[in-house]
């Protein structure tokens, strides 16, 4: 008989003492990582920079001659691109660190041909608290004079 | 109590299991009597005016029912010349080989209708149809029906289709040149050299050359008529030749038909259609093997996809091989 007043009693604790603990743990997450307009986690990390930088042709094929140079002081991305490369149509893709995003987004081709005037993009923090500019400078590659 | 429930389970599971272990003793199956057929499609990919679409027509009787006395198709729309039905049954011998058996006379078309008869002692074959499409079938839907006649009367028929025939045309293996055979015509699929090119401008859509440039990747190039004379080095053009067509470069699209090697990509009609040509390039330079180009000319009548099949540099001639599938949008 002790033994079912027992059990009864443990089922009678189990539901409320579970909602308690299911109520504790999505407040303790929503308020540890809450997310920003695009859907994206707000995260503790203040990091802020470009760790790699690719861009490719309409045939989704490198136009790069050789590794871009990043400097993440300056805030600078210099390309140098293949002789003959359509500069009005080529897909950037940076590689950024843990939790940043880019702002503005790249949603498809986008048009390098006014050398003169360098494309930039925004690196954000995952913190959301730190912004740095970055410039992509394109360089077309030269015939050889020799 | 209890010992005894669990006995009567053990008991029950036992007879389970030696009832489903009890061995059936194979046979082949018994073949249904009458004369019975089947068929597949062996061609994959859009039907293209032009080229053939492949059936395999299988048909068979019991040996002591009789015999086969004819095969035939028709198509709702008659075939190109080209139709035929195989007069040959094949089997795969022990090397993977196809071994054609000679089983009948060659296949007479009249109309729609292509027939097979037989002239050899047979009561089982699988015949090929090849239906070359034909122009008036652009755009439309085909339909084949397959029959079969044995000498104890029986007959027996198999429906194919519908099938849609694809409004693009396509061209294999046209050959350009550096500085000779070198102007390319989407409208005309065909390419021309300098003389011809100036007996039609307005139809000249692209020009092949090849460079070998110290520093940079020129390599075999096609590039519209109007392009900078940076993509043109060297290049005159036969007079009135100044087409400005639109291409962006492609990799990857190694479309079968055009291709012929099995990599399951088909350019189909609404790919060419969804391509955007807006601020598109018109040059394209470092062209590979296999490398692909969309092409619309400037009237925007004509849409292209043109695939590499070879480039060749030697002592004596640099020269590219291309094969298009071309859509007429306007």
């Amino acid at each position: 008989m002790k033994k079912i007043i027992k059990n009864i009693a443990v089922k009678k604790y189990v539901l409320p003492v579970s909602l308690v603990f299911l109520s504790l743990f999505l407040i303790i997450r929503c308020t540890d990582y809450p997310i920003d307009e695009d859907g994206l986690l707000i995260t503790e990390r203040a990091e802020c920079y470009v760790s790699n930088f690719e861009l490719l042709g309409t045939d989704f094929q490198t136009v790069r001659t050789k590794a871009p140079e990043i400097d993440t002081v300056a805030q600078t991305i210099h390309v140098e691109v293949f002789y003959g490369t359509d500069l009005k149509n080529l897909y950037p893709q940076f590689s950024l660190i843990t939790d940043a995003k880019l702002d503005p987004k790249i949603t498809g081709k986008v048009d390098f041909s006014d050398i003169e005037n360098p494309k930039q993009w925004t690196v954000v923090s995952g913190n959301r608290q730190v912004r740095k500019t970055y410039t992509v400078f394109i360089a077309v590659q030269e015939i050889s004079q020799n | 109590m209890k010992n005894i429930f669990f006995n009567i389970c053990k008991l029950i599971f036992l007879a389970v299991i030696i009832v489903s272990c009890e061995e059936t003793e194979y046979s082949i199956p018994e073949l249904k009597p009458g004369l019975k057929n089947d068929c597949i499609k062996h061609s994959l990919g859009p039907n293209v005016l032009g080229q053939n679409i492949e059936f395999a027509y299988a048909m068979a009787l019991k040996p002591e029912e009789g015999i086969l006395l004819k095969a035939e198709v028709e198509a709702s729309i008659a075939g190109a010349e080209g139709t035929y039905l195989e007069n040959k049954s094949y089997y795969t011998n022990g090397s993977g080989i196809n071994v054609g058996v000679e089983v009948g006379e060659a296949s007479v078309s009249s109309g729609n209708k292509t027939t097979v008869t037989f002239n050899k002692d047979t009561c089982a074959a699988t015949l090929r149809y090849f239906y070359k499409v034909p122009e008036e079938a652009r755009g439309k839907m085909i339909t084949f029906k397959f029959s079969a006649t044995a000498n104890n009367g029986e007959s027996v028929s198999y429906e194919m289709g519908p099938y849609k025939v694809r409004e693009m045309d396509m061209i294999l293996d046209l050959v350009a040149t550096n500085e000779e055979a070198c102007y390319i015509s989407i409208s005309d699929m065909a390419v021309y050299n300098a003389a011809e090119a100036a007996e039609k401008p307005d139809n000249i859509d692209l020009v092949y050359l090849y460079r070998a440039i110290p520093g940079i990747s020129f390599n075999h190039a096609l590039v519209s008529p109007s392009a900078e004379s940076q993509y043109l080095p060297e290049v005159v053009l036969p007079s009135n030749v100044n087409n400005k067509s639109k291409v962006i470069k492609a990799w990857n699209v190694q479309d079968q038909q055009l291709a012929r090697l099995h990599y399951g990509v088909f350019v189909d009609d609404s790919d060419i259609e969804q391509i955007d040509f807006s601020n598109a390039a018109d040059f394209a330079i470092n062209m590979k093997k296999e490398s692909g180009l969309w092409v619309e000319t400037e009237d925007g009548k004509y849409r292209a996809y043109i695939f590499i099949n070879k480039v060749k540099v030697d002592d004596s001639s640099e020269e590219m091989t291309l094969s298009l599938k071309r859509l007429q949008v306007k």
